[in-house]
């Protein structure tokens, strides 16, 4: 469980986020949207202990602040947005960073291949050659989740859950890959580990999302289950756009729906 | 795909993208190499002494029909050669792997102790002690002995880099550009602080300075070893420690603390071993350049990144690169002799304008 009370963070002298709270439980997807700028990156900076914040965050229990890098590490993994590296690294050699710090939780003998199955796991077999630098920035943030998968390989360990804190994992992904990429997350919150993940598309947030956090100009401006939260009101408000939620297009119009995969 | 491909450089069954192999093997060649380096080292000079002979004399007495070593040779060998070889290798071996470590931690294959102003910082500090050292430090070198210069010299580098680290990072992120600019200005500063010593100093200092800042090893003495040596190897002993955090740190700072890295007790580890081996390198042998830039960067074409086996193969390299450049240096206009500095430089500044070529378009300032 991870638990966040009355979170604020100021990043030089502005309050970015102001009294968010937040609980993401095991077996569940939490996503975490709103419009550009509404402090979704800071907050989950925040949960990732990277900034200092105001306010109580907890996870399974533990006070996050008097953790060590390498307890919070064994209990979350992080997928950042984009990383981009000025060293020419293989992808099976970032793929293995995964493993560097904490415990995998894979078990003995399976970590040797534990960074080509992660790959095929994110759809790139046969990558583990290639250069990092070399690959599109879809390949790349694929390779990065395969490292985050790495670092907590088993959802629960010694009883507990773990967590995926994602950044907008499939920002830069084609459609086949961003149903991969969040049928993993799924796969992950159903063998009891947790996942948080900061998404732009409604349609695949509907599709995936077990809870739903809006942020509004820093604050949460509603929390509930997709058919709580996503209304015509709450999209005018916070995305000020005035759009209808299940409304069909013009009978001519094509419109592909991640909900249609087959 | 195939031409992107690396497989293992040995085995049928290495893992692709997986370069430990080769890196292992790379390590080994090089410890024969180093090996060698040193060999030719000893028996190349001025004088014709023939170390061979005194190897022999050493293990097995006196060769057949040679009937004892001359005096005149054993001096050569053991009190001129060996000392300048032990330091070649332990100054090497610290510009390389402090070159590596400097680049891991700005996370840019250009950073260098010599480029940036860390060389500059420690010249500063060691200059003081020889012209203020019998003056205005008298206390301080008195207190201290042979040890006042390797340290004023580590603590310039330290006070240098810490500066640099601060201009240059913000939150988390290090700017290269700001980091070279600051470098140049630092060691602009440091440099006019070191000429104002210079003007103060006598002739004599003068003379002794004018050598050291070209840099050289000819100084080299047991003593010296016995003062900075210890030094140079205990930093150089803690680098491994830090390979895993600085592969991390390759994806940023937020990501390597994400992984489990300890990364401010990294940074200020990585800061002080470096100093610490840059300083005392730059206390007995002035500024020796561009081996921390060229070993490294050489290295990661043949192993990769990878800090585990990039560290030990640029100590190895850079021992064994700066025995050959001061045996250049040592026969190439012999019987006198040119500063090492000159040879490093002459050879790795048209290197460095080669990565920069190469890079273009690719380093992002």
């Amino acid at each position: 469980m991870i638990e966040a009370r009355d979170v604020s963070v100021a990043i030089g002298g502005k309050r970015i986020v102001a009294n968010v709270d937040f609980d993401a439980p095991p077996g569940e997807i939490a996503a975490i949207v709103g419009p550009n700028g509404s402090g979704k990156t800071t907050f989950l900076r925040a949960l990732s202990g990277d900034l200092a914040y105001s306010g109580e965050v907890a996870i399974n229990g533990r006070n996050l602040s008097a953790m060590k890098p390498v307890e919070a590490a064994t209990v979350r993994a992080v997928l950042p947005q984009a990383t981009t590296l000025s060293f020419p690294f293989t992808v099976r050699e970032i793929v293995r960073l995964g493993l560097v710090g904490g415990r995998c939780g894979a078990l003995p003998g399976e970590d040797q291949c534990l960074p080509e199955r992660a790959l095929a796991r994110v759809d790139l077999d046969g990558f583990a050659g290639r250069f990092y630098q070399e690959l599109s920035g879809g390949e790349q943030q694929r390779v990065q989740l395969a490292r985050v998968l790495c670092q907590v390989w088993a959802p629960v360990l010694d009883g507990k859950p773990r967590y995926l804190f994602l950044d907008e994992p499939v920002s830069s992904l084609d459609i086949k890959h961003q149903l991969i990429i969040m049928d993993i997350a799924r796969d992950f919150a159903r063998r009891g580990g947790g996942v948080v993940a900061i998404l732009h598309d409604l349609n695949l947030t509907a599709m995936y999302a077990d809870r739903i956090f809006v942020m509004h100009r820093g604050r949460l401006a509603a929390t509930g289950s997709p058919q709580q939260v996503l209304s015509d009101e709450l999209i005018e408000e916070v995305f000020d756009c005035r759009l209808k939620v299940g409304v069909l297009p013009a009978a001519n119009m094509p419109f592909i729906l991640p909900q249609s995969a087959a | 795909m195939a031409d992107h491909s690396i497989a293992g450089a040995t085995g049928i069954m290495a893992m692709a993208g997986d370069r430990s192999r080769r890196a292992r093997l790379v390590i080994v060649l090089l410890c024969v190499g180093l090996v060698i380096a040193v060999l030719l080292s000893l028996t190349s000079g001025a004088s014709d002494a023939s170390a061979i002979g005194v190897m022999h004399n050493w293990l097995f007495g006196a060769l057949p029909g040679d009937a004892a070593l001359s005096a005149r040779d054993r001096l050569i060998i053991h009190d001129i050669r060996l000392p300048r070889i032990i330091l070649g290798v332990l100054i090497g071996a610290s510009l390389a792997v402090s070159g590596a470590v400097m680049q891991g931690l700005f996370r840019n294959p250009l950073a260098d102790p010599g480029l940036i102003g860390v060389s500059a910082g420690s010249s500063l500090g060691a200059v003081a002690v020889i012209v203020l050292g019998s003056t205005m430090l008298a206390p301080l070198t008195s207190a201290l002995g042979t040890t006042a210069l390797p340290l004023a010299a580590f603590c310039g580098g330290l006070a240098t880099t810490l500066l640099l680290y601060r201009v240059a990072t913000r939150q988390g992120r290090t700017s290269v550009a700001t980091m070279l600019l600051a470098g140049i200005a630092l060691a602009a500063l440091a440099m006019a602080l070191t000429g104002i010593l210079i003007f103060m100093a006598d002739d004599r200092q003068l003379r002794d300075l004018t050598f050291w800042q070209l840099g050289s090893l000819s100084g080299a003495t047991w003593q010296k070893i016995g003062s900075v040596g210890p030094v140079i190897v205990l930093a150089l002993a803690a680098m491994p420690f830090l390979a895993r955090g600085l592969n991390a740190l390759a994806l940023g700072e937020a990501t390597a603390g994400h992984l489990g890295i300890p990364v401010q007790r990294l940074k200020y580890t990585a800061i002080i071993g470096v100093s610490a081996a840059v300083g005392a390198s730059v206390a007995v042998s002035g500024g020796i350049g561009f081996v921390g830039i060229v070993v490294p960067h050489l290295l990661r074409l043949l192993i990769g990144p990878d800090n585990r086996y990039l560290l030990p193969a640029s100590a190895l390299l850079g021992a064994a690169l700066l025995l050959l450049a001061d045996a250049v240096a040592r026969t190439i206009v012999a019987p006198a002799e040119l500063p090492i500095g000159i040879v490093t430089a002459v050879a790795g500044a048209p290197f460095f304008l080669w990565i920069l070529l190469r890079k273009r378009g690719v380093i992002d300032l």
